[in-house]
């Protein structure tokens, strides 16, 4: 009886999930209601997760439960630590849920709606779910292995070497252009960077009492820490109305740029008790505070999504960002689909915390479908706002004019109607001086996410407050990747220095330390520098470079994953892997070349840096510029010699690739799996991670082996 | 009759009640584990448990090292995402 039951809510829930997608896919006119997105996604992501995962978990990669994880097996309550599978999903989802599918889905949003939206859909089910799930698995049968020493393993020496390099490439880069994103948030805003700056005394202040009065006593520091943000979000008004204030805490992207280069910097070097754990801390609860807020703000409110479905940017012509809906939809949106990075994570920590094989599915499959449920939040607060007002905030003003009456002319001749006034009063809503050119995709969010807070509580009166709590909630948590990154990156480079001089590669020496954290800060600050000084506003040319080298890495881990799918005999399924690795190289190819060699300047980094070359040989520039121009020219050929080694880099993996898909297909005896040994689990059927502290101390305890 | 049957439903109200509390109670004790593993609160309880069962005995750290050495060792490598 049960069966036919199960049989008819599913096939209700697909009918209920096609008919959504289908209304998002063909509705024109009047705008459509939010809900449709909410139920298009929900429905895709259960017959996705009950099938297609349950699918992979059972005949590609035989899940067997019966198989002791590196957590049973040398639990050691730091490292390895066996844990309840909802409470390592928390984890994972927090490690993995950064500003990217924030973002991302918000640049996008100048194609329209429709084309995000359905690549955030089917790129999470087929290819980022798939890659997150099937990471995690590999690096369960390896003891926790990273991503770098599995491609050494199982594909070559060379392959994990260039995951290595490819790993420090996109930590440099999504450093870069996440720093960006803060600075254009807070540039000119007095509110906003007090309220950013003051985050940082609160973390010490949290540090000093984890580490001195309570230690490791996360959830009472966290809670104080929680009501101190929330304070300085509304004493923030107060700096705002002071002109004296005001004038100190009211900073040009540059000021900006330079302090968050010190901050990066004092990040990596400080102990990491005294600032960046708590600002971790501090980060975690806000963040799922946050998503969780706007998710049940989008239902409650359902906005009605006033960007049509496809702009007349699909042709490359947009103003946010240079280049054609193919490839650079799906570079631009990245992480909320697939991202490179989260196979560092499915290798890192979360393997050594499982505790069996078959909650791999749920933390790796899910986790990342609950990463794309948020970009499509995301879309809808950007979509839900004017056009107009949407292109008036992320268009630089190189493009659409820096005063009001300019950008509303401008935009409306493109026909996204907009008053000048409207985006005074808009800014005048929200708290700040101007809201134009705020390029970046933060601000815009911010914007979203306030018009459906505000209805939700407090009305326009709130307007402000939840403006500043958005903009403290994304520069918050990007302060925290941008300083767990600097500091991970810092060791990096101790381990890459540590190879000609072995003295470097010691993490306690504090010469290396500070060498090491001034060469990473210097290599990412350059890139945010370069963005800031950008005519083009940055983001344009940062962002798809970003995306470029994040679907680079996931396209290094889906090779290392068909690779040893090969080695595991699963031929018959292997384009499971197989086409979303073709299709990421596909569109990193396609990007890289055009981002290279296009000859439109606003997109091609060598055509640009050709026209202002000729600028200068012409003598159009004035003399005064000269020198700022010839910047600009070197910085857009690094940016084209930048995107060809990451396009080099894959090249190379891919042939080094097919060099051992050959062998594994020859059956060559050198090409074999480098699986740990098979050891029976010792824990009965029941047990939960959660009841461990209490059930150990219980005689029925489950052994565990040392 | 009539006032057996109504103690019979008081009593069964009662019941009802109790075991209602108790699943409450029970749920957001759970809740509160949860929320103390995910954050990291429960960390050391857990080591010092681990300790206790493994053959291979180290120096027991105090809840400062281990504080200390938990979140060197978490932040060496990569932990948040882009």
């Amino acid at each position: 009886m049960k069966r036919p039951i199960s049989v008819v809510i599913w096939i209700v829930v697909a009918l209920v999930g096609a008919g959504a997608l289908g209304t998002i896919a063909f509705h024109r006119g009047e705008p459509l209601n939010a809900t449709w997105f909410v139920v298009a996604a929900a429905c895709c992501y259960l017959v996705a997760y009950r099938f297609y995962s349950a699918f992979i978990a059972a005949r590609l990669l035989t899940l067997d439960d019966s198989r002791a994880t590196p957590s049973e097996r040398h639990d050691d309550g730091r490292d390895f630590v066996p844990t309840n599978k909802w409470i390592l999903f928390g984890h994972h989802f927090a490690a993995i849920a950064g500003p990217g599918p924030l973002v991302g889905p918000t640049l996008a949003a100048q194609f329209g709606y429709l084309p995000g939206t359905l690549w955030l859909i089917a790129g999470a089910v087929f290819a980022g779910c798939v890659q997150d799930f099937i990471i995690l698995f590999c690096s369960i049968r390896r003891d926790g292995k990273t991503l770098g020493e599995i491609a050494r393993e199982e594909v070559s020496q060379r392959g994990g070497f260039i995951a290595q390099l490819a790993v420090l490439a996109i930590m440099i880069i999504l450093l870069g252009v996440v720093a960006l994103v803060i600075v254009n948030a807070l540039k000119s805003s007095p509110w906003a960077t007090f309220t950013l700056a003051a985050t940082i005394p609160i973390a010490l202040l949290l540090g000093l009492y984890l580490r001195f009065l309570r230690p490791g006593r996360v959830l009472e520091a966290s809670f104080i820490g929680v009501a101190l943000v929330l304070f300085v979000v509304v004493a923030g008004q107060w700096v705002a109305d002071s002109p004296s204030w005001a004038h100190v805490f009211t900073l040009s992207g540059v000021t900006l740029a330079f302090a968050l280069m010190a901050y990066g910097f004092a990040a990596s070097a400080l102990p990491v008790w005294l600032l960046l754990a708590p600002r971790d801390y501090l980060s975690a609860f806000i963040k799922a505070g946050a998503i969780f807020s706007l998710a049940a703000g989008i239902l409650l409110v359902r906005p009605q999504v006033l960007m049509p479905p496809l702009t007349r940017f699909i042709d490359g012509s947009g103003p946010v960002f240079a280049g054609k809906i193919f490839p650079f939809c799906f570079i631009t949106i990245a992480c909320g689909a697939i991202s490179g990075f989260h196979s560092l994570i499915s290798s890192g920590t979360t393997p050594k915390m499982i505790l069996r094989e078959s909650h791999a599915r749920f933390i790796g499959y899910g986790a990342m479908l609950m990463e794309s449920f948020v970009g499509v939040m995301a879309m809808i607060a950007a979509c839900a706002m004017t056009p107009g007002v949407y292109f008036a905030i992320n268009s630089p003003a190189s493009i659409v004019g820096a005063t009001s009456d300019a950008a509303a002319a401008t935009i409306s001749s493109w026909g996204y109607p907009l008053q000048a006034q409207t985006m005074a009063d808009l800014a005048r809503a929200v708290g700040e001086q101007t809201l134009l050119n705020r390029a970046g995709g933060a601000p815009s969010l911010a914007v979203g996410m306030a018009q459906i807070f505000s209805s939700t509580i407090g009305g326009p009166r709130l307007l402000s407050i939840w403006y500043h709590f958005a903009i403290m909630f994304e520069a918050l948590f990007i302060l925290t990747v941008l300083d767990a990154g600097t500091r991970v990156g810092r060791f990096m480079v101790q381990e890459l220095g540590g190879r000609v001089w072995k003295p470097f590669a010691r993490t306690g020496w504090w010469p290396g330390i500070l060498i090491s954290s001034a060469l990473i800060v210097g290599a990412w600050g350059y890139f945010l520098y370069q963005g800031v000084v950008d005519p083009l506003g940055g983001i344009n040319s940062l962002w798809p470079l970003f995306g470029i080298s994040n679907q680079l890495l996931a396209a290094v881990a889906l090779v290392v994953a068909t690779t040893i799918l090969l080695k595991m005999k699963r031929l018959r399924w292997i384009w499971l892997t197989l086409i979303p690795m073709a299709w990421l190289v596909i569109i990193t190819m396609t990007a890289s070349y055009q981002k290279i060699f296009d000859a439109n300047p606003r997109l091609g980094f060598l055509s640009y840096a050709n026209v202002l070359a000729a600028q200068i040989a012409a003598g159009k520039i004035p003399a005064a510029k000269i020198a700022d121009t010839q910047r600009v020219i070197f910085n857009q050929r690094l940016d084209a010699a930048v995107t060809a080694v990451l396009a080099a880099m894959i090249i190379v993996l891919i042939i080094e690739a097919l060099m051992q898909w050959y062998r594994i297909l020859s059956s060559d005896p050198k090409s074999v799996l480098h699986e740990t040994a098979y050891v029976a689990t010792r824990w009965t059927e029941d047990f939960s991670g959660a009841s461990y502290v209490r059930a150990a101390a219980e005689p029925e305890a489950p052994a565990v082996e040392g | 009759m009539s006032s057996v049957g109504s103690e019979v439903q008081a009593c069964t109200r009662k019941s009802r009640a109790f075991a209602a509390t108790l699943w409450i109670k029970r749920v957001a004790a759970k809740l509160w584990l949860g929320i103390r593993e995910w954050c990291g609160d429960s960390a050391y309880e857990r080591y010092v448990q681990a300790q206790s069962t493994n053959p291979e005995k180290s120096c027991l750290l105090t809840p400062t090292e281990f504080y200390v050495e938990r979140v060197n060792h978490r932040y060496s490598r990569p932990n948040r995402c882009c």
